[in-house]
Parts: C-alpha cells; structure tokens; sequence
C-alpha cells in the first residue's frame, strides 16, 4: 500500500471489542469486578478514575498482556483464551501505547518503528521505512527518524511512540494513560496527535485524566473504581449531569 | 554586569523585577589557566596529598626499578646454554636468561607440535588476526559476513588444519600441540561456544515453564558447583571408565567439553543479572505488538541485556582465558604447562630460569587480558550512547 | 597425598574388573608401529624435552632401547607425559604400554594396581642437601632443622620417620612445586632441602652458587625406580625386562654402542650369545635375532645412557654408586643370556 492509500483499517465485526463478566484476581486481592463493556467499531471510549480502579488493568486485558480468572474477552470476533497464536493474532491488530513509552533504547526512531512491521507482518524493509516515514509525519516529527529515543524530549518519545503502534496499521489502539509521565508543556503536543487519529475514525480505548481531552473526542465517558464501572455516558451527559455519587466526587477532585 | 543595569533595585537592594533586554550570546568555555600549578596543588598541596604522593613514588620506585632491572638492565640477551646465563661467568648480577625463552620459544608457542607441520597453526594464527580485526573495529563494513566467517567458518577451517588427516595434511594429534596454540584453543573455543549455552540457561532459568526453569538451575548450580580441575580430571581420567571401551573421545575434545560448560553455566549467572535489569516495558511493548517470544528475546531483551553486562561477561572471559592453565593436570601443556616443563631442562637450568620462565609466561597473559579489557571499555563507550544513563 | 590414595583405590578396585591382557601387546605395538611410553611431565635427567622438543632422560633411553628392539628404529615412540596423580590410570585404561616414568617400585604398586615392575633401572633414594657453611657432615646433626620438601610425594613421610626414629626434631617447609622449593632453600628460608638424590643433583644445578651445596651422604629410603607394565602379559613383561638386562649385560661384557661393530667378530661365546650370533635368544622373546646389537647400537648400553643422562656426560654429574655394575661393587646385576 502506498502512504497516498493508507486508510485506517477498521474492524470486521460492528463490535471491535466485547467484555462480559471479567473478574481477575491478583493474588487474592479482587481487581476487576464483573466487568461488562462494549466498544463498537469507530468509537472512542475514555475510561477514568482514581488510582488503584483497575483502569489500566481493563485495558491491559483487551490484548492479553494481562489474564484473567473469570469471563470472557472478544475481540473483533477473536475469544482471548491461553491461545498463543490467537492473542498473537489479535496483537497484531491491537495497537498499544503506553505511559512511559517502552520505545526501544538501543534503536533508532526509524528502527523502533519498522521492527514490527518487518518481523511480524514480514514487510520488506523498504516499504516498512516508506511506513514508518509517514506516520513520523502524520505526528509532526520527521526530522528525528534518524536519532535515538534517549536524544529526544518526552513528548517526541510518546509521539514516535504513537506512530510506532501505528506503523502496524492496527484496527483498535489502546492508550494507557500516555501523557501521565509528560512535562506540561508537551502534554499538548501528543493529545493534538491523539485528536488527529481520532477524527480519522480510528477505534480508541484511552485511560487518562485529561478530561478536556474527553470532553473534546469521546464518544462515551467510563467511571472506574474498585474495580467495576460505576457510570458511563456521553460526554456531555457525564460532566454536566453526573448521576452517581462516586462520579460527582471523583469529577470535583479532579475539576477546579 | 549587563543585567543590574536592567535590574530594577527597590531602595533595599532586593532584585524584585527584571526584564531582559539583549540575549547573552553563546561563548567557548576558558581554557584552564594554569596546568602545571594545579598539579603542583593536587600532588603537594597539604600535608595529606604530600604523604601520598611521596608514598605512592616509593612503592612505584620499590616496584618498577627491580623489574627493570630483571627484565632489561640485568638481563642476559646471548648465549646457547646455562653457563652464559650465570653469575660466575658474567661476573655481574644476572637478570632475565632470554635466550633461555629464545631456545624453548618454538615449544612455548607451539608445543610439541612438529616443526615441520607448523605452518598450519601459522597459518590458522594469520587468518584469525585478519578475520578478527576488521570486526573489532567499529566502522568497518560487512560486520554481518565478517561475524559468520569469524564465530562459524574460521573454527571449522582451523580444526582441519590443525587436526589434519584430510586434503593430503597429516594427522597430528591434538596430544602434542601445546603452549600459546592450545591456550588460544581453549579459550576461543571455550567463549564463542559458553556464549550461547550462556544466554539459553539464563533465558530457561526465567522461563515460566517449570521443567524447563528446574532443568536450567540444576544445570548451572552443578556446574558451578565443581571446581574447574575436578571436571577436567574426571573428564580426563575417569570417564573412560564409565564409557564402553571402544568410545574413545579425544582428550582436548573432553576438555573443551567441561570447559564449556562450566563457562556456560557462569555466563548464565551474569547474563540473568543483564536480563533482570531490562524494565518490563520493554517486553510488554514488544509483546503488544505481536513479537513472539524468541523474537522479543532476540531483537529487544538480548541486546540491551548483553551491553549492561559486557563488564561482567568480559570479566568471565579474562578469567576463563586464565583459567586454561589448569589443563596441566590432565598433562595437556598449555603455555604456561610448556614454560614449566622447560625448567626442567638441565641444559638450562640456572637460578633465574624459573623468574624468566614466568616473567615471560606473565607478559603475554597480561598483554592479552589487558587488550581484552581495554577493547571491551572501548565497546562499551561506543554502545552507552543509545543508553539513558551512561 | 589424598589425591594418590584416591586415585590407588579406584584404580585397585577398577584393575581387579579389567579383563586380563592376553599375551597381545607385542602383536599391538607392531602393528601400530609406534611404542607408547608414559613418562613425566619434565624431570631432569629422566624425562624431558630439550630445545628441539625431542625428549631425553633414563627413562626415556629405555623405552628408546625397546623400540630399537622391536622396530629397530629408536625414534618410533609415542611420549605421553604424565602428572603424577594420573600415571597408574593411564597405564590400567592402555592408554599407555609402559610407564618409564621413575616409578619407585613397592610392594602395594606391584600387587593391588595390577603391574608388574620390570626391572630397576636406578636405585635412587632419598637424602639431604644443604649449604656448606652449615658445617654439617652427617644427617645425624640436623636436629631442629627446618627442611625445605615438596608436598604429596612420600619424600615428607620419609623425612619425618627419620628424624622420629633417630630422635631428632625437624621442622617440614612444603611447597606445591619442587621448583618452588628449592627456590625457598635458596633464599635461605629452610636449612635443608631434601628429595630423591638424583633430583638434589638436578636441584643444584638452579641454586644462585652451586658449589656453596653439599649433598650429605646418608641415603633415608630405598627408592627402586624401573618401568612397569599391565599385568597379565608375559611376554611384554618379559621384554621390557630384558631389554634392561641386556643393556646391563653389554656394560658387563665391555659392548658399547661405539666397539659392537668390533664385538660381532668377537670369538667370546657370551659375546657371540648376547649379539644373537648363537642360539635363538631374540626369538625366544618374540624379537630378532640382533636385538641387543640394535638396543646398543642406536642407544647405547647401560653404562652409556647412565653418563650420558645423569652421570659425567650431564649436567647433573651423579655418580655411579649403587648403580655400579656388580662387578664393581654397585648392584646392577642381569641373568645371563643363555
């Protein structure tokens, strides 16, 4: 595919991910907590709450990196089960960023960006470099394909971050909490991004507290804590008219 | 100066306000005036540095003016038996007998190797240093042919050449080759082939799957366990024994064998401690995208692995290159091996003969481990620059 | 010593299982073409590699003798040297024919390690060295000396029965090497250094001023050294047995490696005996008929090797002493050939 033809390829099924009764265990303690959601193909989804909710861990579990004792995870039409080739399948499609970026130091942005692409899709290096090229330029930094990680701010390292997941043309993306480890003034610069890809009609699942950034692009708003969703809705609905008690506490700490 | 012009000072003095005018340019930093007096301070300056600068000149002078005497000043560099390296034919103090070491250098390099024959470990010398050294130097092309002809080709061609018995050679038998020829042997072949066993126990060691992890620690545990000597005896002496009679390996090849794995198993340890440093992260963004996991271990954790650890693996390396000389227990001679059989040549027997002999053997340890060190620091300079904490 | 013990008892238990050699090893070394003899990892006078990497000693000319018997050329032996810990191993697995490696021959070597010791070709022992100044004459005034020795040899249980049993007391300095022994010695950190009496000679030759030393006389233990063999093959002990007899005998009978060409016209019928010219001796053994004239032509005779390896052709300069032929007061001694 050229860089000109690079649509944003969607899932096949109107559910990109479907999560029914997921209870996970660490130890004994009671993470997630008869977990039901329902991402449709297109939506985008921002999950909050206190530290400790088990927001991460929700996400985590869409492509397996973490397990989980009771339920059932799907995702575009794929069960997550002890499958290797099926979770690796499903990672293929499933792109992920992470809050402390986990580039890698011992390559260079262009490097970090076709790796996959060239070891797992089994891309020739040419068009892999043509790939990574262009997501380098749909997040605005070009210039650096040829530097390490360690040479650039945080906020460039979460944007190559970004289009590293890209580079494998995932149908869903996963961002767990990616401008947490920001300095302020780059917080910006990678949520702008994040607006970019969501107009393009890309499947996203965001853990954040950037709650403009909710306001601005989700299509439905989650509450977490202990565990379990305690409210979700519209944006609108959920900052205006919040319904339960933990969702008006949780929205007066965290907007002044 | 230029800002308290721009300072707005309250009637106190205190610097509430300010707003710049004309940005401060960027200059070069000054040139460190004054070298010699700083010296002349660091080794001098107070009661504490004096001390030791004067005892650190004391134990210097104590320790390199008799070695320079032995080697160079006292030392005897003509002769063709013992009488020329005696004090009562010379009638001076006698240092270093060289010509001792000129008379045994062939069995010192070569062992008992036939003269004849011994442009074959020359030649597998040669082709080594020329294999080796474009490797070593980091801006040098074709690193990938160059590594596959060093770790994989050249071992194959040097074992026909020096085994012989093919392509009209003659068999020479690995029980008469001796001294630097089988050091190097040894310890090449003991690193290029403990690295991977190394890296294949330290991975097993972390696997989740308990046959393997269990399998994994109770190779290195044993291994480290023993004392290199016992496994050279018992692979030497004993194991024919316990094998049907007519299994004969050969007595190097036995060698190599423990060697390897007792290197293997202590590689393991190291490496698990480069492994057990690389952040979670890492693995996790790899596996997210779909990275099996040799492909995750290969491409990600491993590189980043070794580069912390190449202190520790050098360190392994040096000491395994050391270690070779306890094959003179299973009477395989080593350089060092040779250099003591040699002493017990009447012919040359004389007081210094024993210092002259190891003075010699220590000099080309040191000179090796000593370029093995440095080149590993060089490495790992030039790797760190990718690293965030150098 | 731990590690000799050890070694002897897996060895004794081990040598009882082997199967018993028949009468082959003649037939074996022929047919390989080449002798292989066990001998030490570097021991002056006895076995040890010179500049050129060819090796010389006493025990090395015996095993050179039974190739120039066997193959009639001297040079076709196979050395493998050996520590000491690993000698009688080495010979119980056949990885080597004979050990002609100054081997002291006793009575549990003999029996329970399953060889069979083919002859004395130095009787050795143990004594004292120690510096001149010491005015010392006599073992018998070492009392409160210190002795410099090497460890794990029974050179330092010899020593110590001695003093015991002449009520004297000594103090041992052992060291891992003899080297590093007489390197001690030397510097003057023990009085006395003791070892076997043909390595105290060998010994001297590294000390700063040779002629400063004195090797007392009194000889402390019998150290018989000869080359052994497997058990269980008659015909190869009796080989290596002779080929040392008639080393002996050609000293005895005046038939040295320079005159045999002379003695082959020699109207003696011991002469005529001895260099195969009469009866059928060297088949008897399984050898030629001129086996002696090619053991004395190519090596020399008993006499020849002495001098050349530890007596006045060497460096070391040992005298004869008991191992004088008995003719002349030592005790070196060979059946006739007849």
């Amino acid at each position: 595919m050229t860089p000109q033809q690079q649509e944003l390829r969607q899932t096949r099924n109107p559910v990109a991910v479907d999560i029914v009764g997921l209870n996970k265990w660490y130890g004994s303690f009671h993470v997630l907590r008869d977990v039901d959601l329902r991402i449709a193909r297109g939506e985008r989804i921002v999950i909050a709450g206190p530290s400790g909710s088990g927001k991460s861990t929700l996400l985590r579990c869409i492509n397996r990196l973490e397990d989980w004792q009771e339920g059932s995870v799907v995702v575009d039409g794929v069960e997550l089960t002890d499958d290797l080739k099926k979770i690796e399948d499903v990672r293929r499609e499933v792109g992920m960023v992470f809050q402390q970026f986990n580039l890698f130091p011992h390559l260079t942005v262009m490097q970090n960006c076709t790796l996959a692409p060239i070891w797992v899709r089994h891309m020739p290096r040419k068009a892999a470099e043509d790939l990574a090229r262009h997501y380098l330029e749909r997040v605005q930094i070009p210039e650096q394909a040829g530097k390490y990680p360690s040479q650039l701010s945080g906020g460039q390292q979460q944007r190559v971050a970004i289009a590293r997941a890209l580079c494998m043309q995932p149908k869903i993306m996963l961002f767990d909490e990616p401008t947490s480890a920001l300095d302020p003034e780059m917080i910006k610069e990678v949520l702008d991004t994040m607006v970019m890809l969501a107009e393009d009609g890309m499947t996203m699942a965001v853990v954040t507290h950037e709650m403009g950034f909710a306001r601005q692009v989700a299509n439905r708003v989650a509450l977490m804590d202990a565990g379990q969703i305690i409210e979700m809705s519209e944006p609108a609905r959920f900052f205006e008219n919040p319904q339960h008690e933990r969702t008006k506490l949780f929205l007066s700490q965290i907007l002044r | 100066m230029n800002s308290i012009d721009n300072t707005m000072t309250e009637g106190n003095g205190s610097q509430l306000r300010f707003v710049r005018r004309a940005m401060v340019p960027e200059r070069a930093r000054p040139l460190a005036v004054d070298v010699i007096g700083a010296i002349w301070r660091r080794l001098f300056g107070g009661v504490f540095n004096t001390m030791l600068t004067l005892v650190s000149a004391f134990i210097l002078v104590a320790l390199v003016w008799p070695t320079f005497r032995f080697m160079i000043w006292d030392a005897v560099w003509d002769g063709a038996s013992r009488v020329d390296c005696l004090e009562e034919t010379l009638k001076r103090p006698v240092g270093a007998c060289w010509p001792f070491v000129q008379a045994k250098f062939g069995q010192f390099i070569y062992g008992f190797y036939p003269e004849a024959e011994r442009w074959r470990p020359n030649l597998v010398f040669l082709i080594g240093a020329l294999l080796l050294a474009p490797l070593l130097v980091p801006g040098a092309p074709l690193k990938r042919i160059n590594a596959l002809l060093f770790f994989v080709v050249f071992p194959i061609v040097s074992f026909f050449l020096l085994v012989g018995g093919r392509f009209g050679l003659v068999h020479v038998e690995t029980r008469v080759w001796g001294g630097l020829l089988i050091t190097l042997v040894i310890s090449f072949t003991g690193i290029v082939a403990s690295m991977p066993l190394g890296i294949l126990l330290a991975l097993g060691r972390r696997s989740p799957l308990p046959a393997v992890r269990v399998v994994s620690v109770a190779i290195i545990e044993f291994w480290r366990g023993v004392p290199l000597i016992t496994v050279l005896f018992f692979a030497t002496y004993m194991l024919p024994f316990f094998l049907p009679p007519h299994w004969n390996v050969d007595a190097l090849l036995r060698v190599l064998i423990g060697v390897t794995l007792f290197s293997g198993a202590y590689l393991a340890e190291v490496i698990r401690g480069g492994l057990q440093a690389i952040p979670r992260g890492q693995f996790e963004a790899a596996a997210a995208m779909g990275m099996g996991y040799w492909k995750v271990m290969g491409l990600i954790i491993m590189p980043q692995a070794l580069k912390y650890v190449i202190p520790g693996l050098v360190n392994s390396f040096i000491a395994l290159f050391k270690d070779t000389t306890l094959v003179l227990i299973v009477s395989i001679f080593d350089l060092l091996g040779q250099v003591r059989t040699s002493f017990s040549d009447p012919n040359w027997a004389t007081p210094v003969t024993l210092f002259t002999g190891f003075a010699f053997a220590g000099i080309i340890y040191f000179v090796i481990s000593f370029a093995m060190s440095r080149y590993a620091l060089a490495m790992e300079r030039r790797l760190s620059t990718d690293h965030r904490a150098t | 010593m731990k590690r000799v013990i050890i070694a002897l008892g897996l060895a004794a238990t081990l040598g009882l299982l082997s199967t018993a050699a028949s009468a082959q090893m003649l037939k074996t070394v022929k047919d390989r073409g080449t002798l292989t003899c066990g001998v030490s990892q570097g021991l002056p006078g006895f076995s040890s590699p010179d500049d050129k990497g060819a090796w010389t000693g006493l025990d090395v000319d015996l095993c050179r003798a039974m190739a120039a018997a066997i193959f009639n050329d001297a040079s076709k032996v196979k050395y493998v040297p050996l520590t000491a810990n690993a000698r009688f191993t080495a010979l119980q697995s056949g990885e080597i024919d004979v050990l002609s490696r100054n081997t002291t021959w006793t009575s549990s070597r003999d029996t329970s390690l399953g060889f069979n010791f083919a002859a004395v070709t130095y009787y050795d022992g143990q004594g004292f060295m120690v510096k001149k100044s010491l005015k010392v004459n006599s073992a018998l005034e070492l009392n409160g000396a210190s002795i410099c020795t090497q460890s794990g040899t029974t050179t330092e249980a010899n020593a110590a029965d001695y003093f015991r049993a002449n009520n004297m007391k000594f103090e041992v300095v052992k060291f891992e090497t003899a080297d590093e022994a007489i390197k001690a010695y030397d510097t003057g950190r023990c009085d006395g250094f003791t070892s076997d009496v043909s390595q105290l000679y060998a010994m001297r030759l590294k000390l700063t001023a040779m002629n400063d030393h004195v090797v007392l006389p009194e000889v402390i233990s019998k150290e018989p050294l000869g080359p052994a063999v497997r058990q269980g093959d008659d015909q190869w002990f009796d080989i290596v047995k002779w080929v040392h007899f008639a080393m002996i005998n050609a000293e005895e009978l005046g038939v040295s490696s320079k005159s045999v060409d002379e003695a082959m016209k020699s109207p003696q019928p011991e002469i005529k005996r001895l260099l195969g010219l009469e009866g059928a001796y060297g088949e008897q053994l399984g050898l030629t008929k001129d086996w002696v004239v090619r053991i004395v032509k190519l090596v020399g005779n008993y006499g020849e090797i002495f001098e050349k390896n530890v007596g006045s052709g060497s460096k070391l300069g040992i005298a004869r002493g008991l191992n004088r032929l008995w003719t002349k007061g030592g005790i070196q001694y060979a059946p006739p050939i007849r």
